[in-house]
């Protein structure tokens, strides 16, 4: 296996400063010496991540998993480019847990952040390029030419001066028993034939036809369903239950409890479900019994009055400039929590024995998953196997593995191969939710117009807290399971020194972009006892909202126009205005037509800047989002397709949850269940979308999540616009 | 015994009469690429054909559809003779995460066996029922718009469902 000893950092310096082909000094250990390469049973191990059997199938072990964001294109593409082979012709598998698939950014075998292109971009090209390099090499041993005079393409070596080629297929026997040279050559972009070309997705074709397998779709021989009855209090417990009914019912097998409820156990998915639905149970409601979202908000608020917080920001005299503002303007904005709702439903298929677990399950944290059926097993991590399987949605929701934790549970009682799978109600009221959050802001004017002072205060719980628990000991896989808490506890303490902060509450208000003589931004730590997670765009979901909806406001207290008021304070950030510059012009800002309103924002997050111009309609308190315009800057687009339709794609995610998106709490409980009183926006109120890509040399950014944060603050001003209406809390309603 | 044709074979099961369609196609017959998504009728990840005509599978008792024609995902078309509508999908690079996508074209090519030419609006109406969380939309709507010029161009005709096959004496008597 490589061992890259360039920093990111580094490498980005190295790019912009080579010229021609990018000459990287890798220290790679020979092919023969790395345990987990070489040949075994006819399959040339080229690394973790490039195998290649005898017919010259080349096989690309995918460890970023595919949710609909597009790493099964987008990193086998990188793959393809430097393996000179056609994209379409790789074999993808999804990679197993293992040390050597850890997210570089996070120290776990994670997806999430935005971070699967930027991440693998040298990684995965090295690969390539590595195994490039021995083709070139085997095929110079037996033309008897130095390597250097052979070139590839379309899966052959060529040696054009004798105009001679051989097949990557025709070369495997010697190509087995050579070695990584110690330097490689990655391409010129000049030379890209896929990278920014290739359009097309390569999963399209299995998911057109029925034939892509998720997770509920694992079939396991002798496997039983389950079905989990959990308190309908959040944090409750199983007081008492009589299983009688539900073990008369046609099919049970079994009913064990497990730590989250009671489980369920039939040999079919409906029997269990029906067996269920017969099962009483007594539940110890525990102290979230009388939570209410009300509670919530005003623990927030007490909480926001009792400690200013952490400062994140303290730039200037923000006071003096509060004080001496010709305009000084005040306000509260909040957002609510908010469920995942991806359209696969929570489920897991669990199979423990006496010495493994096999875990088959859609999950964004294959050795997170280890984690989970570790704690409720004998096993140790090295003992569970986790196949990961095509992922019907992702957004966050399955990084946490309580899904994998309950089935493991619930095998290794029953002694059975079990496949769990949640209801879309257990799905919607025991999801992990996008935090709710409180925000204080102040902003001073001056007399000539000008921002000159900037104050938010935000009040939210950290996702840390809640998700360090399942994460850190997959960081420390040799660590004993008695010492899990610790570890856990270690990372809440020490985070920031021993653990990495998490910026996930004030991400996007922190990093505020524009240049105001006095900027004053603070955290007040505050949490319900609600758990909370990641969530598409995360901290930015909330605060971009928070921060480019107050940009507005102020922008309109100080009669100037929302783009130009912006662009004034962004003049030294010419990425940024490059954004917003194209954005108005592709959407003709300030000249919408009669009857329609526009508004903007912009936000940067996962290294990429995405302006939105929205346009909306009203009628009465009803309002519809006809037309939004949406252009990023991500870096180079690995496949501008898929940069499209991950715009789209965030556009309309955030844009359900600007029009609909909340969960409520009441009486501990969870109120909305199912799609009717959790809307997703539906194909008859999607709006056009306009797109469009600023061209960029850079090293590709985060596209899975920045088209998300913009669209709330955008449409908010759009209905000001309208209605004259000031919209401060999510989600957007008129009535 | 319950008797029913999928995508043109016969099956004759002993299930339970108020099991949903969805559950006896996925785990009795083992057809998955038909989805789960909320049980109540509400996202049509389960869509799938009776007669011709879209059903949501989540909440159609499998006793409801004795003697009825299904047609599931698998039966329209496969990755060596796509549907137009399947090729559609692939050229403009619709799915996502892809787990609605099924009941997507289930609805699709129903559209367009019953109007071959919808227009913007008709699409947008007939495919409201089918949610898709990844916001797929913009491209369902150009991939059945280009469905439907592939399909008018061939004259491609969707083989029209035996809408009352004969049951098998035995279940009948």
């Amino acid at each position: 296996m490589m061992d890259v000893t360039l920093s990111r950092r580094q490498f980005f310096k190295l790019s912009m400063t080579a010229s021609g082909g990018l000459v990287l000094a890798t220290q790679l250990s020979a092919c023969g010496t790395d345990t987990h390469s070489g040949e075994k049973n006819g399959v040339w191990h080229a690394d973790a991540w490039v195998k290649m059997d005898a017919e010259g199938q080349v096989k690309f072990l995918l460890d970023r998993v595919e949710m609909g964001q597009g790493t099964y294109t987008g990193l086998t593409t990188l793959l393809a480019e430097e393996l000179d082979i056609d994209p379409s012709l790789i074999e993808v598998q999804f990679a197993p847990a293992d040390t050597r698939y850890r997210n570089p950014d996070y120290g776990l075998q994670i997806t999430g952040g935005s971070n699967s292109l930027s991440s693998s971009w040298d990684q995965i090209r090295q690969s390539g390029a590595a195994v490039r390099a021995v083709m070139t090499q085997a095929a110079g041993r037996v033309w008897q030419v130095a390597p250097e005079e052979c070139s590839t393409m379309d899966g052959r070596v060529v040696h054009a001066a004798t105009q001679r080629s051989l097949n990557y297929s025709d070369l495997y026997a010697v190509a087995v028993k050579e070695s990584v040279p110690n330097s490689l050559t990655l391409k010129d972009p000049a030379d890209f034939k896929y990278i920014g070309k290739h359009n097309q997705r390569l999963d399209a074709p299995l998911k057109s036809t029925g034939t892509a397998d998720f997770g509920i779709d694992t079939v396991v021989p002798g496997m039983a369903f389950a079905v989990v009855s959990r308190c309908p209090v959040i944090g409750g417990s199983v007081k008492h239950f009589d299983a009688t009914a539900a073990l008369a019912s046609a099919g049970v097998k079994q009913v064990v409890e497990i730590t989250s409820g009671i489980a369920v156990i039939a040999d079919s998915y409906w029997q269990a479900r029906k067996g269920l639905n017969a099962l009483s149970v007594e539940w110890d409601e525990g102290e979230n019994a009388s939570l209410s979202t009300q509670a919530v908000f005003e623990q927030y608020k007490q909480m926001a009055d009792q400690d200013e917080g952490d400062s994140r920001r303290d730039e200037g005299d923000i006071e003096s400039a509060l004080s001496n503002g010709d305009l000084v303007i005040s306000a509260e904005y909040q957002a609510p929590f908010l469920a995942h709702a991806t359209m696969e439903p929570q489920n897991c298929v669990a199979h423990v024995q006496a010495d493994r677990c096999d875990i088959w399950a859609p999950t964004q944290g294959p050795d997170v998953a280890q984690v989970a059926a570790a704690k409720v097993t004998d096993l140790s991590l090295d003992q569970i196997f986790v196949h990961t399987t095509f992922i019907g949605g992702g957004f966050g929701r399955r990084l946490s593995q309580d899904f994998v934790a309950e089935a493991a549970e619930i095998s290794a009682k029953t002694g059975l191969p079990i496949k769990l799978i949640w209801s879309r109600e257990d799905d919607t009221q025991h999801d992990i939710y996008r935090p709710a959050s409180y925000h204080r802001l102040k902003a001073a004017v001056s007399a000539d117009g000008k921002l000159t002072g900037w104050q938010h205060q935000l009040v939210c719980p950290k996702i840390l807290s809640w998700y360090v628990w399942d994460a850190a000991p997959a960081q420390f896989p040799w660590a004993p399971k008695f010492m899990y808490n610790t570890l856990a506890n270690a990372g809440i303490a020490g985070e920031g020194v021993l653990a990495p902060e998490d910026h996930s509450p004030f991400e996007g208000a922190e990093s505020y972009p524009y240049a105001v003589e006095s900027v004053d931004v603070r955290y007040t730590h505050a949490d319900a006892g609600v758990p909370v997670s990641y969530w598409r765009s995360v901290g930015h979901s909330q605060n971009a909202f928070v921060v480019e909806g107050f940009m507005n406001e102020m922008a309109h207290a100080a009669k100037q126009d929302p783009y130009q008021f912006r662009r004034n304070l962004l003049k030294d950030n010419a990425q940024a205005v490059a954004v917003l510059d194209k954005v108005v012009a592709l959407a003709n800002w300030g000249k919408a037509p009669k009857g329609v309103h526009q508004g903007l924002a912009l936000h940067y997050s996962f290294g990429s800047w995405v302006a939105q111009v929205v346009e909306v309609a009203v009628e009465g308190t009803q309002y519809q989002v006809n037309r939004v315009y949406c252009v990023i800057d991500c870096g180079l687009a690995v496949n501008p397709d898929i940069v499209h339709s991950q715009m789209e794609s965030g556009v309309i995610f955030a844009l359900t949850a600007a029009k609909y998106g909340q969960i409520d709490i009441e009486q501990g409980r969870v109120k909305q269940s199912n799609f009717h009183d959790y809307q997703m926006l539906r194909m008859n109120e999607c709006p056009e979308i306009v797109i469009d890509i600023i061209p960029s040399a850079q090293p590709p950014k985060g596209v899975g999540e920045p088209g998300v944060p913009p669209l709330a603050p955008a449409l908010a001003d759009a209905l000001f616009s309208a209605t004259g209406k000031r919209l401060r809390e999510l989600p957007l309603s008129l009535s | 015994m319950i008797e029913f044709r999928v995508n043109g074979n016969t099956q004759r099961l002993d299930v339970e009469g108020d099991t949903p369609l969805l559950w006896v196609l996925r785990d009795t017959i083992g057809l998955t690429g038909t989805k789960f998504g909320c049980g109540m009728g509400l996202c049509g990840a389960c869509t799938v054909q009776m007669n011709g005509q879209p059903i949501r599978s989540c909440s159609m008792p499998v006793s409801a559809i004795h003697g009825q024609e299904i047609t599931t995902i698998e039966g329209v078309g496969t990755m060596d003779d796509l549907h137009p509508v399947q090729q559609a999908w692939i050229d403009e690079n619709v799915p996502q995460c892809g787990y609605c996508q099924s009941g997507q074209i289930m609805s699709a090519t129903a559209l367009l066996a019953s109007n071959p030419n919808p227009s913007d609006d008709e699409i947008k109406q007939y495919m409201a029922g089918n949610i898709c969380r990844c916001g797929t939309y913009p491209r369902i709507q150009k991939a059945i718009k280009k469905a439907s010029r592939a399909m008018q161009r061939t004259g491609f005709a969707e083989s029209s469902p035996n809408l009352n096959y004969e049951l098998a004496t035995e279940v009948q008597s």
